[in-house]
């Protein structure tokens, strides 16, 4: 037993070293530690738990078999065992069986370090350059309990048991859309704990490592580990960015939809300011920006308009742009050049990519209408118009489309607005609040403004619900507003009483 | 994408196979034109110069573009500034192009020509770009070819939901509209057969006709591009006379004949009156010649239970119509009645034969 659980460690460590040259010297260290400490790691359930848990992918990643079956042979090389160990018999299915425990399992150094207790030490975060590996530590740690907010763990871990007990009823597959469903769910959920969990592993073993290296004396060893660390802290940044972003409809597409206030021309300029600001700001993410819908002002600017953009998060970004946002300055179309204010709203609807959550929509429920100028049409007129509105009788709701080139293409467009529209009054009905992000335009109250652009007297930009502020108005109209929406988004995701007043953030537990 | 010559000369080629004996026999074939945004994109230009373009276009459109919907019902200037961008877009200049050269389907001479003859001469913008944007395709078209209007979309619509109907009851007849024989009647650029002959299954065929030579050529021209030369026929000839060889075989027949009354002609829309083929408009007295006789000669080659759809002028013809097949020809039609077009105009007549 103790000698199969030292193959087990020294495995896993080759498999996760695999890219560091010093991967047999870590291995060998290990190993030798192990071997004196064999008793110790057989009592440690977090060294037991590691090693079980990361068979399916060692028996699936070719990669790291192959670095594994080298380190084996030569193990039993220096080492004189003979008998064919009995890790590759390890039924695979073990790591699911287990996963309650893995959520619930503190992971732990050898000498019992844990991510709270790091973080209840206050260890002082000096920079990442003079950072030593307990600032790196600290810094880490501090981020993994932040992600754990951040993803609301408890809730997590809660659900999850609840979707895998689900899994486990035989006659789960009699309603497939509902299978499909809660095992799509268990695993993006799965996902995510698998990655946080790794990553405190990763973490803890790293710590491990450095005190072995450090008395053994090897400088190489420690300074490898020490990288480590350091690239860990970086990484970690990114995936608390991540963390932000993980509600049902964050991955979506979307549409982003704006209209002028009151205050004609005026207003109508500011719209079509606000909306380019947008198409600049998606397309600097790398996003695909369509203008959908889009009514011209008589002298200027829009009166509203819909751009769809499509790409990974753009909903859960662009939600935070829900609102409404209040230009002041000095009008270009006030000859008497006197100071005005005008408003324009903003709404988000995500594209639902999992077709099976997606209302229904019944043809018989639609009118489907066709701007026109009047006249007889047909033959007798010659049109690039080709405007579509449809509307969906039973709940009053719009969508119009005209920018595409064939009425067939503007109706596609108009119904897949109506059908987000939809789509996004079933999430609020059955979140059962009445969720910010769930207000269409029509629902927007002007009353809520969340933005104030201040081009005279003054030049700021100031988001009234964090009180992030810039002072270049022109950076903010070009597009750059990920400072933004990011300092909205955690404003947001870390309060965490916060979160169940909307709709999108519950998991429906 | 280059011009598909091999497709398109096998699609007319049929057209002079011998079964086809009501052809005329010497057809004068001339080459359709390539739609604009089909060109090659050779010709480098100056960005600069382009913007020069593009301003002058705008003030071309708001100088002379501001009264064309008080004269004759014509574009607003909203629409024809839309028209500009979609046509900067098919001649190949892209906006986002950081670059200080452009390269265009046109020369820049090319490009001020047409614009002036869309502005000035109130030339129709697809004939001005060589295609028309229709359902989900891109159909070549070119002066002689009515540009489709997106009325008569709805005809497909129809189409695909009687098919589907077809297939969700699998009576005995079982799919018989999805694999049998249509016919698009004065077929112009070819917008219903194409249509058509894609929501059709396998067994499915079209048979297209037209009696104006340059709407056959353009019509194989678009049968081509989409690949279907072997399930579109074009065959050029008045109303039935090509079709003597399929009599009692068609299992749904759709027209869009010509409708507007002759009196009417004159008081069109620039860019339809002036421009667009006469043959493709004029429907006689009352704009019911046509109609009327596809009426009345359908029954000789419909199959039993086969379905129609004619695209009309309005309420006053659909009426007629729709009295026409349940008095004056009683017994030949059943289950006849008027579909709306999207702005609510009564413009289809659709029904069975029994
Ligand atoms: C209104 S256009 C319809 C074209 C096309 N089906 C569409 O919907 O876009 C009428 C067409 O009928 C053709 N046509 C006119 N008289 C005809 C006749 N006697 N026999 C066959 N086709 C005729 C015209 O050349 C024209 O292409």
């Amino acid at each position: 037993m103790g000698v199969n659980l030292v193959i087990f460690i020294f495995f896993y460590s080759c498999e996760r070293a695999r890219i560091h040259f010093s991967c047999l010297k870590m291995g060998s260290f290990l190993l030798r530690k192990s071997c004196l400490r064999s008793s110790v790691l057989i009592q440690n359930p977090r060294t037991s738990f590691l090693l079980f848990s990361h068979l399916p992918e060692f028996h699936s990643n070719l990669d790291s078999t192959v670095v594994a079956r080298g380190a084996y042979n030569w193990f039993l090389n220096v080492s004189g065992f003979s008998s064919k160990p009995q890790v590759m018999k390890t039924p695979v299915g073990f790591n699911i069986r287990c996963f309650s425990s893995q959520a619930i399992m503190e992971h732990k150094t050898c000498d019992g370090l844990t991510i709270e207790n790091i973080v209840s030490y206050q260890w002082p975060i000096l920079d990442e350059s003079e950072g030593d590996w307990k600032s790196h530590a600290a810094a880490i740690s501090q981020s993994i309990q932040l992600i754990k907010k951040r993803l609301q763990w408890k809730q997590l871990v809660v659900r999850l048991q609840m979707l895998s007990l689900e899994l486990s009823k035989p006659d789960l597959w009699d309603d497939p859309v509902h299978a499909g469903k809660i095992s799509r769910e268990h695993g993006s959920l799965m996902g995510k704990m698998k990655e946080v969990n790794g990553f405190e592993r990763e973490l803890l073993e790293h710590i491990d490592m450095l005190k072995l290296a450090r008395e053994e004396n090897d400088a190489e060893l420690e300074s490898e580990t020490m990288k480590a660390l350091l690239s860990m802290r970086r990484s970690a940044k990114e995936k608390e960015l991540k963390a932000l972003l993980a509600g049902e409809q964050d991955s979506c597409s979307c549409f982003i939809e704006v209209q002028g206030g009151a205050g004609g021309t005026e207003s109508m300029d500011w719209a079509s300011m606000i909306m380019n600001m947008y198409k600049m700001w998606a397309q600097g993410r790398g996003y695909g920006v369509t203008v959908v819908d889009e009514v011209r002002g008589e002298i200027a600017g829009i009166k509203r308009a819909t751009i769809k953009v499509e790409g990974e998060n753009a909903f859960g970004y662009a939600k935070a742009e829900v609102g409404v946002h209040r230009l002041v300055r000095i009008s270009p179309f006030d000859s008497g050049k006197r100071r005005h204010t005008s408003f324009a709203a903003v709404a988000v609807t995500p594209i639902l990519s999992d077709a099976s959550s997606r209302c229904q929509i019944n043809e018989s429920d639609l009118s489907i209408e066709r701007f026109r100028s009047g006249g007889p049409g047909g033959q007798h007129a010659n049109t690039t118009d080709s405007a579509v509105r449809i509307v969906h009788i039973p709940t009053g709701l719009t969508a119009t489309c005209q920018n595409q080139r064939s009425q067939h293409q503007n109706k596609a467009l108009a119904m897949s607005v109506l059908q987000s529209r939809l789509d996004q009054l079933e999430i609020a009905r059955q979140a059962q609040i009445n969720a910010q992000h769930t207000h269409s335009l029509t629902e927007i109250s002007w009353g809520n403004q969340i933005r104030t652009y201040v081009l005279h007297p003054y030049r700021m930009v100031k988001d009234l619900r964090t009180n992030y502020e810039v002072p270049d108005p022109n950076s903010v109209l070009d597009g750059d507003l990920d400072g933004f929406i990011l300092s909205y988004l955690s404003a947001l995701m870390d309060k965490d009483e916060i979160l169940y007043e909307f709709g999108f953030y519950d998991r429906k537990r | 994408m280059a011009f598909p010559y091999n497709s398109f000369s096998r699609t007319i080629r049929s057209i002079m196979s011998p079964r086809n004996l009501s052809q005329p026999s010497s057809i004068h074939l001339n080459q359709p034109q390539t739609p604009l945004f089909l060109k090659s994109p050779i010709h480098q230009t100056p960005l600069s110069s382009l913007t020069q373009f593009q301003t002058w276009a705008k003030t071309l459109i708001q100088s002379k573009g501001s009264n064309f919907p008080t004269i004759d019902n014509g574009p607003d200037t909203n629409h024809l500034f839309r028209e500009l961008k979609w046509f900067l877009e098919d001649a190949g200049f892209n906006r986002d192009d950081d670059e200080d050269i452009v390269r265009l389907r046109v020369g820049l001479d090319e490009l001020y020509l047409l614009w002036k003859q869309r502005i000035v001469e109130r030339r129709p913008f697809q004939y001005v770009v060589g295609c028309e944007h229709w359902r989900d395709l891109v159909l070549s078209v070119e002066e002689g070819v009515l540009i489709p209007r997106p009325e008569t979309e709805v005809i497909v619509d129809i189409v695909e939901e009687l098919i589907k109907k077809e297939e969700e009851e699998e009576d005995e007849n079982e799919v018989m509209m999805k694999e049998g024989l249509w016919v698009d009647l004065g077929t112009g650029s070819g917008a219903l057969a194409i249509a058509i002959a894609r929501a059709l299954g396998k067994g499915g065929r079209v048979i297209a006709t037209d009696l104006s030579p340059v709407a056959a050529s353009v019509a194989g021209y678009n049968v081509g591009r989409y690949g279907l030369q072997d399930k579109i026929e074009i065959r050029i000839g008045s109303w039935f006379k090509p079709l003597e060889d399929v009599k009692r075989e068609v299992v749904g027949l759709v027209s869009n004949p010509p409708y507007i009354p002759s009196d009417q002609i004159l008081g069109l829309q620039a860019e339809v009156g002036k421009h667009e083929p006469r043959l493709a408009l004029d429907g006689g007295e009352n704009g019911m010649v046509d109609l009327l006789h596809l009426c009345e000669g359908a029954a000789s080659v419909m199959k039993s239970g086969g379905f129609f759809a004619f695209e009309t002028n309005g309420e006053m013809q659909s009426k007629f119509l729709l009295d026409f097949t349940m008095n004056k020809s009683k017994g030949c039609f059943r289950d006849v009645k008027i579909v709306s077009d999207h702005s609510g105009i009564q413009r289809f007549v659709t029904g069975f034969f029994v």
